[in-house]
């Protein structure tokens, strides 16, 4: 219990300090006039004030910055003040859900592959199976996921006209079959990356496990080798990929901000990216400090998660 | 070497998520890259060559990116069009010919000769900004596991912080506010590795520094920058330079990745990222735009990826470090 209080005070401060982070980021871009000029660029003297008024820039930096914090904390978002403005905490309604099921695709895609290959090949360590299969995944791991994104979008999509590259997204609920047809590319984009890492890094955990004392006993007692493998075997080998799977969250995320803006899904990624483009710093701001606090809390999850699991498993087979 | 020890990568990640358990340092996910490129079997075969010289793969990514490094230097003496002032609209679009070899552009440009200029900017990018990271991570990783109290743990905590963000996105929110010049890029890029590059030196400085020879040292008197300086660093060294070269594809993807999301170099500037931008709109017709320069992109990260195994197997790092 004590372990997760400092954590979560750990995590509290880092959280304070990506707010601060992200709210200096603005003051980068130079002045206020400068500011006020890049987000409104056709705006009239008369809306210029407006907004610096409404940004509140005339005030000592602490003040705007509590201001902001406040206004964070309860939703407030800041505003999109292109030719027709909307608050940002609207586009996150439909963005949010779009951005959550590709990553929540494209993770357990990617498990599902990569488990039973790790296991496999972990188990014909040495054949020519093992060694195709990790030569494939080395492979997989220079291709970077936009690589991915772009030959389907080229072949699939385009050339062969198999699946829907121009996203009208529809939501899984009202029709799952369409909602998958736009969702394949973008989630295989995603997924094959971390089929290779998820995989590689399961094998050599794996070869580790199954020369264990107890994987022998298992074996000896007749036990099928499939039940060894999965029940026996995989389980502390598991822990590893579990932690690896809940960090790489971060590649998740700044993997799909790049393959929503190539498939035109209308995501967060899609959303901060027309964002940077039309210099909306305001949004840009929230959209980097949300991203961010969502990726540490995705890390407090699985370290406590981790903590709760019982360490002792780990730090026994660290021994071993 | 005993059969039954796991391959290195398993000792990245479980040094990895001891120091996480332990709240030690925060995750990243050029670490996992790393991690997963050291973990396949490739590595064992490398170190079985020990004494046979390097073997054919390693020769040829080395001749890819000495390519690619040569060609890249002499960009502006090679007999090749303008890549962005020279254009030919009328022929815009077209694919591979005798005179255009990978083809032209939406605008017209010859796509070779941006393919050349972007080996010059996107290498340079790379290069760069993981030389940073090496320089600034290497000596803040050392001395924060030199000094294991207070300022350890401060730079620590630091380096926390800056791990707390997306890689990704921590690099387009600098970019973004900074401006999309090719400094500010690689500015962004180094403050995305300094963190990679100094967990890795403190990891290994954490193991070195308990040390007979390093007690040796200071029973002699030696000063702390000397130990750092004379003992420790040159044994870090191996490691840290074997993941500098996966730093350097993994930053070269980043800037591909960064242009594709508005928040690279501005446009003008060519880059392997900003030549797939600029054929992104013309995927059906003109497919030659996008696909030349993300070859490049998949050999040199295949070529740098394989490099640093061969490294890390040359120097046996696995025993030395972590």
């Amino acid at each position: 219990m004590r372990t997760i209080l400092i954590k979560l005070v750990r995590l509290v401060i880092v959280v304070w300090i990506i707010t601060l982070f992200s709210f200096t980021l603005i003051k980068l871009t130079g002045g206020n006039n400068d500011l006020v000029s890049k987000i409104i660029p056709f705006g009239s003297e008369q809306q210029k004030d407006i907004l610096r008024e409404d940004l509140g820039l005339q005030d000592p930096f602490f003040t705007q910055y509590f201001r902001w914090l406040g206004d964070f904390l309860t939703g407030d978002f800041g505003n999109i003040y292109t030719p027709n403005p909307q608050p940002v905490s609207e586009t996150l309604a439909e963005a949010l859900p779009v951005s959550l099921e590709l990553m929540i695709y494209a993770q357990v895609l990617a498990l599902l592959i990569a488990i039973p290959l790790g296991v496999a090949t972990a188990y014909r360590n040495g054949t020519k199976f093992d060694r195709g299969t990790n030569t494939i995944a080395f492979g997989l791991l220079a291709l970077p996921n936009f690589v991915v994104a772009l030959l389907l979008a080229i072949y699939v999509g385009a050339k062969w006209g198999w699946l829907p590259t121009q996203s009208n997204l529809i939501p899984f609920p009202l029709n799952p079959i369409d909602n998958w047809q736009y969702m394949l590319m973008p989630t295989i984009a995603l997924a094959l990356g971390q089929i290779a890492i998820y995989m590689r890094l399961l094998r050599s955990d794996m070869i580790a496990t199954l020369q264990e004392d107890f994987t022998t006993t298992a074996k000896a007692k007749g036990i099928p080798t499939r039940r060894v493998l999965f029940r026996h075997a995989l389980r502390p080998s598991s822990l590893t990929l579990l932690t690896v799977a809940g960090l790489n969250v971060g590649a998740l995320i700044g993997g799909a901000v790049v393959v929503e803006r190539i498939f035109n899904l209308p995501g967060i990624g899609s959303r901060l990216t027309e964002a940077i483009l039309a210099q909306q710093y305001v949004a840009v701001q929230s959209y980097v400090a949300l991203i961010a606090i969502f990726y540490i809390l995705i890390n407090f999850f699985v370290d406590v998660l981790y903590t709760v699991l019982d360490p002792r498993i780990r730090h026994a087979r660290a021994v071993a | 070497m005993p059969e039954q020890s796991p391959s290195p990568g398993d000792d990245l990640v479980q040094a990895l998520v001891d120091d996480e358990i332990r709240g030690d340092v925060a995750p990243d996910e050029a670490t996992i890259h790393t991690a997963a490129v050291e973990a396949g079997p490739e590595i064992e075969r490398l170190k079985e060559r020990k004494g046979k010289g390097l073997g054919f793969s390693a020769w040829l990514a080395i001749g890819w990116l000495a390519m690619i490094v040569i060609l890249g230097f002499a960009a502006p003496i090679l007999p090749i069009p303008d890549p962005v002032a020279d254009a030919t609209p009328a022929l815009a679009r077209q694919g591979p010919s005798a005179d255009h070899i990978m083809g032209l552009d939406g605008s017209g440009r010859d796509v070779f000769s941006r393919v050349i200029w972007g080996m010059r900017n996107s290498l340079f990018i790379g290069a760069v900004s993981v030389l940073i990271g090496l320089v600034v991570g290497g000596s803040l990783g050392v001395i924060s596991g030199y000094f294991k109290g207070r300022l350890g743990g401060f730079i620590g905590a630091s380096l926390d912080v800056l791990l707390a963000f997306p890689p990704l996105i921590l690099a387009l929110s600098i970019v973004t506010f900074l401006g999309r010049t090719v400094p500010n890029v690689t500015l962004s890029l180094a403050i995305v590795s300094i963190p990679v590059l100094a967990r890795i030196a403190r990891a290994s400085t954490l193991s070195w520094s308990e040390r007979e020879f390093v007690l040796a040292a200071r029973a002699q008197g030696a000063k702390h920058f000397r130990i750092m300086r004379r003992e420790i660093l040159p044994n870090v060294l191996p490691a840290m330079f074997s993941i500098a070269l996966l730093g350097i594809a993994v930053v070269i993807v980043a800037e591909g990745g960064l242009a594709i999301i508005g928040a690279g170099v501005k446009p003008d500037v060519t880059t392997w990222g900003n030549i797939i931008v600029s054929g992104q709109g013309d995927l059906r017709d003109a497919s030659h735009i996008v696909l030349f320069p993300s070859f490049c992109i998949f050999f040199t990260v295949l070529a740098l990826n394989f490099l640093g195994d061969v490294v890390r197997a040359k120097f046996d790092v696995r025993e030395s470090s972590l």
